[in-house]
């Protein structure tokens, strides 16, 4: 490659950063909140408004890019799970599509209940630790949670730790034996 | 050795980078810690287990399609995030971190700035102490018992009857360089309640590795009105999106010219000095900012702007002969003048020389 031809594939243009900060984050951003939603489209959604808000405020350039699309994808998802009006739907949606045809319906039915119950209880989570578990349950490694969420990465595991232990308590059934 | 904490053991569950040096030397010599691991390791696993989705199948070339439509479709700026109260997630940050600096305007001032929703640049604070204060949002409940409508139009009339009758400000004379295409934005008087909950802020700070400063007595179930505005300002200078790519110049207009009626705040439960003396008891928060605001004559009176300090510097000038704040500097980057006076908060900001701020300040009618 010439150096005309380096300048010219540096040089990008904002549009072209957004487009290729896009397409290498975008089923990122939806894995982290469809973990939360148990929702694809409701995810979907979520990132899409995660995506424009970036866009409206932000350099896709920034170096931050990554972390502020990780961090508000998780926070954005975990609000809309505190929304009551969609509660209903989701259960409904989630019982249809978890089902685990190994099991026997009446186990069937605990774990749906738990799966509901630790859903309800990361909605009433402390905004941190919720927001830690959903990028790390979505494959984010210990040091992407620590950048989305501005702590040091010994912490992240006290975050995670902390989420779990409040998630285990409210679900009694299906993973106390 | 102390035993190992259940972050560090949290970790060493998955991740493996963190299962050497002295914490793994512990791990092997010591069973309680390892009962431990293996404890926080099922539960680790059975969240997981109950987390776990199908995956979602994406067509990223569609998406982003829609999404680039949408971006187009959207004014940039005239949304007013900032105040909006059926905030989307995003914009739920900023009225956290509106509440909290109520809560602490609060503190000191019953007739001072509450906020400046147009300048752009104060919003994206990442100091430690808006971090500490945005927290106290956590400790109670924030309801809007009027919501503020917001509106942007291209007439004064239109702006100020929806701010229920005040005029927007004139501009006698812009500097070289600021357009004169103008838009009016107007918002109409909003009240909101904040109810201080004791239960709350033990679970927040719980969640955040801390413990919160008791509450003085009669703080828990207390509620604070604030009111604020109307306000009505106009805004000069395109609002489109910028092409280039310098984070700093997006979505600031060259020029905002605000008023609003001084915003008020009022509890029959808690008393200032309560309050004050609580704000600063909270973890995190610097000595700088405790130094300042004890330094601050009487309270009750004076008008107390956030200003990042990474960020910004400020001066105290005199404007229409009442004591202002000047904000930045005269390198045309940004600047700001901020004044209070006869019941309304003034803000003169934009992309221009601190010094043409100054101008403008006191030669607006």
């Amino acid at each position: 490659m010439n150096l005309g031809a380096r300048r010219m594939a540096t040089a990008k243009s904002d549009d072209e950063a957004f487009e290729a900060l896009f397409t290498a984050e975008y089923a990122r951003v939806v894995g982290i909140a469809n973990r939360v939603l148990a929702d694809p489209h409701e995810a979907e959604d979520v990132a899409q408004d995660v995506f424009i808000d970036f866009h409206r405020l932000h350099s896709a350039t920034a170096q931050y890019a990554p972390a502020w699309l990780h961090r508000a994808a998780a926070h954005a998802s975990l609000n809309r799970l505190r929304g009551a009006r969609r509660r209903q739907k989701r259960e409904v949606a989630q019982a249809a599509e978890e089902g685990d045809r190994t099991l026997d319906p009446q186990k069937q039915l605990e774990v749906n209940e738990d799966r509901r119950q630790v859903r309800h209880a990361l909605g009433r989570l402390a905004p941190r630790p919720a927001a830690a578990l959903a990028m790390r349950a979505s494959g984010l490694s210990y040091a992407e949670v620590a950048q989305a969420l501005g702590v040091g990465i010994g912490q992240v595991g006290t975050l995670l730790r902390r989420a779990e232990a409040a998630l285990r308590k409210e679900v009694t059934r299906g993973t106390s034996n | 050795m102390a035993h190992l904490t259940e972050g560090t053991l949290r970790r060493m569950v998955d991740d493996p980078d963190a299962r050497s040096g002295a914490d793994a030397a512990h791990l092997e010599g010591c069973p309680e810690c390892q009962a431990q691991l293996k404890a926080v390791g099922e539960d680790a696993r059975s969240i997981a287990s109950l987390l776990a989705v199908p995956e979602a199948r994406v067509d990223v070339g569609r998406a982003f399609e829609r999404v680039v439509n949408n971006r187009k479709s959207l004014p940039a700026l005239v949304r007013f995030p900032i105040l909006r109260p059926s905030a989307r997630p995003l914009t739920l940050a900023f009225v956290a971190a509106v509440a909290a600096v109520a809560l602490v305007v609060v503190a000191f001032t019953f007739a001072g700035l509450f906020y400046n929703p147009t300048t752009v640049r104060t919003v994206p604070v990442t100091v430690a102490d808006m971090q500490a204060l945005s927290q106290l949002a956590d400790y109670g409940t924030l309801t809007w018992t009027k919501e503020p409508q917001l509106q942007a139009t291209t007439s004064a009339a239109d702006a100020s009857a929806l701010a229920g009758g005040l005029k927007p400000p004139v501009v006698s004379k812009l500097p070289d360089g600021v357009s004169t295409t103008v838009t009016y934005g107007a918002m109409s008087e909003a009240v909101a309640s904040f109810t201080f909950s004791a239960e709350k802020a033990a679970a927040s700070a719980a969640a955040h590795g801390k413990t919160a400063p008791k509450m003085p007595a009669g703080m828990d179930g207390a509620t604070l009105t604030i009111t604020v505005g109307p306000a009505v300002g106009e805004i000069y200078g395109e609002l489109k999106q910028p092409s280039g790519s310098d984070p700093s110049q997006i979505n600031l207009p060259q020029l905002v010219v605000a008023k609003s009626v001084s915003p008020t705040a009022r509890s029959t439960q808690v008393s200032v000095t309560d309050l004050e003396n609580f704000i600063l008891a909270q973890p995190g928060i610097s000595k700088e900012l405790k130094a300042a605001i004890n330094a601050i004559g009487d309270p009750s009176t004076t008008l107390l702007i956030p200003v990042p300090v990474e960020y910004a510097t400020s001066t105290q000038i005199t404007v229409q002969g009442v004591d202002g704040v000047a904000l930045g500097d005269n390198t045309g980057v940004g600047a700001g003048v901020v004044w209070v006076k006869d019941g309304h908060v003034y803000v003169v900001a934009g992309s221009i020389k601190r010094d043409d701020a100054i101008t403008i300040a006191n030669n607006l009618k």
